[in-house]
């Protein structure tokens, strides 16, 4: 059986029928969100920019491990560790990152590296608004991924999901 | 053709020759056996770790599979159809893992780690260990090159085994018993021994690591290139490990017949002198008396034809013997076709006598006989032929080494005497070597007409009809055989010696150091070197045009056996290579040289080696079949040193293995240069009242040193031995005096 | 003591320890007379004694000399051994016999070494017992200056404290000059053992009964004891008992005979709770099995060992997590640390011990403790991984309930007034290694 609901026997029949429908549209209301006055609050898991961790002590949390390069679907963390020493102590652990690099523009934001971080070290945030002019500029260093984000973004009310969700979550 | 045995593993029949290991056996049904402590290159297996514990129908407890040969009618089950074998290699880990430390994201094993990957396949998933785990200090420098972390420690004994029965130099050692025991090194001096740096390969976990590859990289960020090691003539093949472009660490290929998988401190850890703060990046102008100035390529090059035409085919050329084949072949065709230039002085003469005689090194190994004739250490000349000389004696053979410290002593330089003893009728020696099937000639020592004297003692011992009888000659340079072979293959004409010279063209870094090169250097009015270090070169050559080094080439060389090997580039250089501006200054010449090692490899190989193509080397070259070569006749006029006359001595120096320009830029091997010491007899130290330790005072006409005293008791009284970078400017004969 | 003696007999009437009081009576006659015969006779008399090893192991002696290549057979001389180092907790009958009739151990030496064609004998002693050593090197030289030697040559090397080193191939590599750990076995000592060489290794009372056994024939020999166990064995009997000693006796003697009718019974009123009856080694008895005979079959069906003969009696006073915990220690300390099962589960259960023993562990963590010694039975290199693991799985199944106790009572319900109270080896000596500066 053919289905002809979509084509008129009339095409001026089916012109105005489809009129109609912009018409109708004049009359309801928008569901078009104004961003960026408006920002629709984002799920608590959702993966936004990385962010580097510190201790409460202000210690780094990476150790320079490269368990996250190697989880990397897209290959796009660059790390190079290096020792603690006893005059330059960086990390809680044997060694740290002296150059840890994410190349945003290659990044797929899978979150894979934060499950493959044996310490948390590196989490993906909430922050999406990360656009650059130049692509050198998406090549994150590490200052730039250990820092507070610039923007903040709403985030949904974790008590309405039932997965506890941890600090750093609720906290962009 | 051996017996072949069929037994049964995991359901599967195989069919291996009698007496395979069952490892090896498994293996090559594609059954894992998994092991820890079990390493064939270190002798019997000893079934300590308990990793290979399998099922074998008819024994009522599991077995150590490594310890077990194949036998027929065996019929084994390992961890995948034995349930009793896998929860007994479970044990094993959770063992193991009681007392691990949880360094994985910290310890540069991780990525490579056997106890991670068979934790991972035989392993328990979660511990049950609730007690505090024992702790050491770690990590623990022994040595500037290798740090232990006895935490992390599985004790496989693999390293204590390597130091004591493969090295034989007995400084790593277990300590304590049971559960208390740890790895230390003998009386916690620093482990300062030429093949120190094999543990850190052997050590199945992070527990020996390299201090030069602390925290550089993992496995999944580096690249490996295989490549052949030349900075001695032994060879060996290595896998040089690069991250972004820059070499990292040097580890072993193991080529079966030339290494054995073992590789010596030089060769693993020198690497670094390729980023020495005094490398030659540019071409460079002799200002002033002291001092150098960059100029251009362009430059460079319009200076050096100049320079060329103007010296009227009055040009030498010191060669190293450490270039490739095709940089020698690329200079040498410039230099003789285009200028006319045939003259050329190598460190050391080359001979093709010894090729009727050729054997793998690996054939040491099963020699019954083996005779060491001359004066320097094998470790110092080719580190591995020593260790296949201590693997030759610990299987049973007889190695009697004649020389100034041999075990058997005889006066400095009469090396070429005692072959000349040996071919005679009255030795005793000389006749076991004719009788035996298996005997081996290896010369040690400088001088030897590059392999000629030996092939002239082996041709008269008879060795021609044996194959398993040959003769090794140990040379200076690691590539002079190519070197030379290059280097007559570009012409046929002949030159007379220039004089006076106008040009001196000096390739390499090792010629450049050379006190009979320099002397040269002052004859001639130019000076062009090609070097990597610019300190190498400072004060007496005019041009310097960078050279590159051996991982920042392609090409061939080769080796002591007389094989060739093919070398890849591992990092780039920070410097054209020579072939490419070879090539440029060659076609102002109108010489054709390919700036490419390939067409100038087959070039050069139509006339040498037979048509050969790079390609056709392989990653594990082979050895080519004995040469017949009529053996040549002996040099009858070498001559001893005179013997002492008891006041003065006779001063015998030698070149250590840890010497160089490559070695000096290398902060992390400085503990393994040669002390500032002087090597005596134990007589001879008596008679002056010396004891080992004191300083003393070495004087030779117009010359002295001051130097610490060593005894030696296989030394030849009336002999004393220097480093020959201590003993610079002393003379022949010298005096030994307490000040 | 008994007539049935044969090892120590004599030697309550006079000092065998010197070599006139020796001969009168009757030593060195035997050498003779095996001299005179040859060696395959004198091996056959050793295989008609059947006489079983009186190490521990167990194995029929005669059977192990016939092992040894005959001459001609091998290029490598034939070394024997004697393992003096008596090391097994409870175990000192090797002692007495070397104290009291050391002439005796040496004529079985030269016996021995005669019947397998050896012509250089090791006797390796235990380091700790210098006063034997002494006595055995004054009894040698009185040996050798009778002339008695002949063309054999005896070692008498001490030990340094180790006992893995009484494991026959760790003390072959003790002997070389190695670090005594065992090794694998195929090859056997007697086809490679000492210097990878034929090697016959037996115990000190094995070779001290030869004498008797050449003198009055194997087959009188094996007449005395049963048909699994024949002949006398010296008994050490130690523990909470009246007169503890060594007591010669035939085997089949049963442990309530040993310990009541020789060793005096308990002192006190006390009530037998356990018996071990092999050593520290071997699963541990309880008061129901006071009747069973010290023969090898015997103590095989109760699911234990003979082992090396020392019962060791354990009252009531005595709580079993502590007898359990002391003797895991010493497995812990002695093990020699080449395999590791033994070398990291030894120490693991003393850890799982100690938390029960002071009450801190919970339910799961005593069946924790069974599968461990199930994990080290049967996995090692040598017997001492087993050693540690099977007393310990029978002291917590006989005396499940004391276990049990300590973990309900949150502590020892002896509450210190046990018997092995502080009793403890201070194994923590060796703990941390003092790191020492290595200049670069």
């Amino acid at each position: 059986m053919t289905d002809r609901s979509h084509s008129p026997r009339n095409p001026i029949v089916g012109t105005a029928q489809g009129f109609g429908v912009t018409f109708k549209q004049i009359f309801k209301k928008p569901i078009t969100q104004q961003y960026p006055e408006y920002k629709r609050p984002l799920y608590p898991r959702w993966r936004g920019r990385h962010r580097l961790w510190r201790h409460e002590n202000g210690l780094e949390k990476c150790v320079g491990c490269s368990l996250c390069a190697a989880a990397c679907p897209a290959d796009c963390i660059r790390v190079v560790p290096a020792e603690n020493t006893p005059d330059n102590r960086v990390s809680a652990g044997e060694r740290y990152a002296r150059i840890y690099e994410i190349n945003m523009s290659r990044c797929i934001f899978c979150g894979y590296c934060e499950l493959a971080c044996p310490f948390d070290a590196i989490t993906l945030g909430n922050e999406f608004e990360i656009s650059e002019y130049a692509r050198d500029d998406l090549i994150y260093t590490k200052d730039m991924l250990l820092a507070e984000p610039i923007k903040q973004v709403p985030v949904a009310d974790p008590e309405l999901y039932d997965t506890p969700i941890p600090y750093y979550k609720t906290h962009s | 053709m051996p017996e072949l045995v069929t037994l049964t593993i995991d359901d599967r029949e195989v069919q291996v020759p009698k007496g395979t290991g069952l490892v090896e056996t498994a293996m090559g049904a594609g059954i894992e056996i998994p092991v820890f402590c079990y390493e064939p290159r270190l002798g019997p297996a000893v079934g300590a770790c308990r990793m290979c514990l399998v099922e074998i129908e008819g024994m009522p407890k599991l077995q150590a599979g490594c310890t077990m040969t194949a036998q027929d009618g065996l019929v084994v089950r390992t961890a995948a159809t034995s349930d009793k074998a896998a929860q007994g290699q479970n044990a094993t880990l959770e063992f193991l893992l009681l007392n691990h430390p949880l360094d994985c994201p910290v310890c540069d094993k991780g990525g490579e780690c056997p106890l991670q990957d068979l934790t991972f396949r035989y392993g328990p998933g979660t511990t049950r260990m609730v007690f505090p785990k024992r702790t050491f200090d770690k990590p623990i420098p022994i040595s500037p090159t290798i740090a232990l972390d006895r935490e992390r420690c599985i004790l496989c004994y693999r390293c204590t085994r390597f130091s004591e029965g493969v090295a034989e130099d007995h400084q790593l050692v277990p300590r304590n018993r049971g559960a208390q025991t740890l790895i230390t090194t003998f009386e916690e001096e620093p482990y300062r021994a030429p093949f120190s740096g094999n543990v850190i390969e052997l050590c199945p976990v992070g527990a020996l690591t390299s201090t030069q590859y602390r925290f550089e990289a993992r496995p999944w960020e580096i690249q490996n290139v295989p490549t052949v090691c030349t900075m001695c003539p032994v060879g060996c093949n290595v896998t040089v490990t690069t991250r972004e472009g820059k070499v990292k660490r040097i580890l072993s290929r193991n080529h079966p017949e030339v290494d054995q998988g073992w590789l010596c401190d030089k060769g693993r850890f020198a690497f670094s002198h390729l980023r020495a703060e005094d490398r030659v990046t540019q071409p460079l102008r002799r200002v002033r008396r002291r001092g150098f100035a960059t100029i251009s390529w362009e430059e460079a090059l319009d200076e050096t034809e100049r320079v060329l035409r103007g010296a009227g085919g009055r040009i030498v050329t010191a060669l190293s013997g450490s270039e490739t084949i095709e940089h020698a072949y690329g200079l040498a065709k410039l230099l003789r076709t285009g200028l006319g230039a045939h003259s050329a002085v190598l460190p050391e003469e080359t001979d093709v006598a010894i090729d009727a005689f050729r054997l793998p090194l690996s054939a040491i190994r099963g020699a019954e006989l083996i005779v060491v004739v001359g004066d320097d250490p094998v470790a110092e000349r080719a580190p591995v032929v020593d260790l296949w000389l201590k693997l030759a004696r610990r299987g049973g053979a007889e190695v009697v080494t004649i020389g100034a410290a041999g075990s058997v002593l005889t006066a400095p330089g009469s090396a070429a005497q005692t072959c000349r003893e040996l071919a005679g009728s009255g030795s005793e020696l000389g006749r076991r070597l004719r009788e035996s099937e298996r005997a081996i000639l290896i010369w040690s020592s400088p001088g030897g007409h590059g392999g000629a004297e030996i092939a002239a003692l082996a041709g008269e011992l008879g060795f021609a009809g044996k194959p398993g009888s040959g003769a090794f000659h140990l040379p200076a340079t690691p590539n002079g055989r190519g070197v030379a072979d290059a280097w007559a293959a570009a012409s046929d004409d002949e030159g007379p010696n220039p004089e006076p010279i106008a040009v001196l063209v000096v390739s390499g870094d090792e010629a450049a150091s050379d006190p009979h090169v320099r002397a040269l250097a002052e004859r001639a009015e130019t000076v062009i070197a090609i070097v990597m270090f610019e300190r190498v070169a400072l004060g007496w050559a005019d041009l310097v045009l960078p050279g590159t080094s051996y991982l920042e080439r392609d090409g061939t060389a080769m080796n002591l056996e007389g094989r060739l090997q093919r070398l890849r580039r591992a990092a780039i250089p920070p410097v054209a290579d020579e072939l490419s501006w070879l090539s440029q200054l060659a076609a102002r010449f109108g010489v054709d040289v390919s700036p490419y090692p390939a067409p100038v490899f087959e070039e050069l190989a139509g006339t040498v080696y037979g048509g050969l193509t790079l390609g056709e080397l392989g990653e594990r070259a082979a050895l080519a079949e004995r040469a017949q070569i009529p053996a040549p006749a002996p040099d009858p006029d070498t001559e001893p040193a005179r013997p002492s006359d008891g006041h003065y001595l006779n001063l015998l120096p030698y070149r250590p293995l840890f010497a160089g320009a490559a070695v000096e830029r290398v902060p992390e091997l400085q503990f393994q240069r040669p002390a500032a010491e002087v090597e005596l007899s134990w007589d001879d130290a008596q008679r002056r009242g010396i004891s080992s330790g004191d300083e003393v005072l070495v004087r030779s006409n117009g010359t002295s040193a001051t130097l610490r005293a060593r005894l030696n008791r296989r030394l030849l009284p009336g002999v004393v031995r220097i480093a020959d970078e201590h003993a610079r400017d002393l003379h022949a004969t010298v005096e030994v005096t307490k000040p | 003591m008994a007539a049935s003696e044969i090892v120590l007999a004599g030697a309550a009437d006079r000092d065998l320890t010197q070599i006139d009081a020796y001969r009168e009576v009757g030593g060195y006659a035997t050498l003779d007379r095996a001299r005179g015969m040859g060696p395959q006779a004198v091996l056959d008399e050793l295989l008609t004694a059947d006489i079983k090893g009186r190490g521990g192991a167990g194995f029929p002696m005669g059977r192990k000399a016939s092992f040894i290549p005959k001459p001609g057979q091998n290029p490598n001389p034939t070394y024997l051994t004697v393992n003096a180092d008596e090391s097994e907790p409870g175990t000192f009958k090797d002692r007495e016999i070397m104290l009291r009739v050391p002439h005796r151990l040496i004529e079985g030496c030269l016996i021995t070494a005669h019947a397998i064609g050896s012509r250089n004998v090791f006797i390796y002693i235990r380091g700790e017992y210098l006063r034997e050593f002494e006595i055995i090197r004054a009894a040698l030289e009185q040996a050798h200056g009778a002339g008695l030697m002949g063309d054999v040559t005896i070692v008498l090397h001490r030990g340094a404290g180790a006992y893995i080193c009484g494991e026959e191939t760790a003390l072959l590599e003790s002997l070389e000059g190695e670090r005594g750990q065992p090794r694998t076995k195929p090859p056997f000592p007697a086809i490679a053992g000492l210097y990878a060489s034929p090697t016959l290794i037996n115990n000190v009372e094995t070779i001290a009964t030869v004498p008797a056994i050449v003198e009055h024939g194997g087959a009188w020999y094996a007449d005395q004891g049963t048909e699994g166990s024949r002949g006398t064995r010296v008994f050490s009997l130690s523990g909470n008992v009246r007169r503890g000693g060594n007591y010669e006796l035939e085997l089949g003697t049963t442990l309530r005979d040993l310990i009541y009718h020789h060793g005096g019974g308990l002192p006190g009123s006390r009530r037998i709770k356990a018996i071990i009856p092999g050593g520290s080694s071997v699963p541990v008895l309880t008061a129901d099995d006071i009747d069973t005979p010290l023969t090898f079959e015997a103590m095989a069906d109760k699911g234990t060992f003979l082992g090396s003969g020392a019962v060791i009696v354990i009252d009531d006073r005595c709580c079993m997590v502590q007898l359990g915990l002391r003797v895991a220690q010493f497995y812990m300390h002695e093990s020699c640390g080449k395999c590791t099962p033994c070398r990291e589960g030894t120490r693991w259960m003393v850890q799982i011990l100690r938390k029960i023993e002071d009450g801190r562990a919970e339910q799961a963590e005593l069946d924790l403790l069974l599968d461990v010694c199930d994990r080290i039975l049967g996995k090692c290199l040598c017997p001492l991984g087993d050693a540690a693991a099977m007393p310990i799985a029978s002291y917590v199944d006989k005396f499940r309930a004391e276990f049990q106790a300590h973990i309900d009572a949150g502590g020892c319900p002896y509450k210190g007034e046990s018997s092995l109270e502080r009793v403890f080896a201070p194994v923590d000596q060796h703990t941390h290694h003092p790191t020492v500066e290595v200049p670069a």
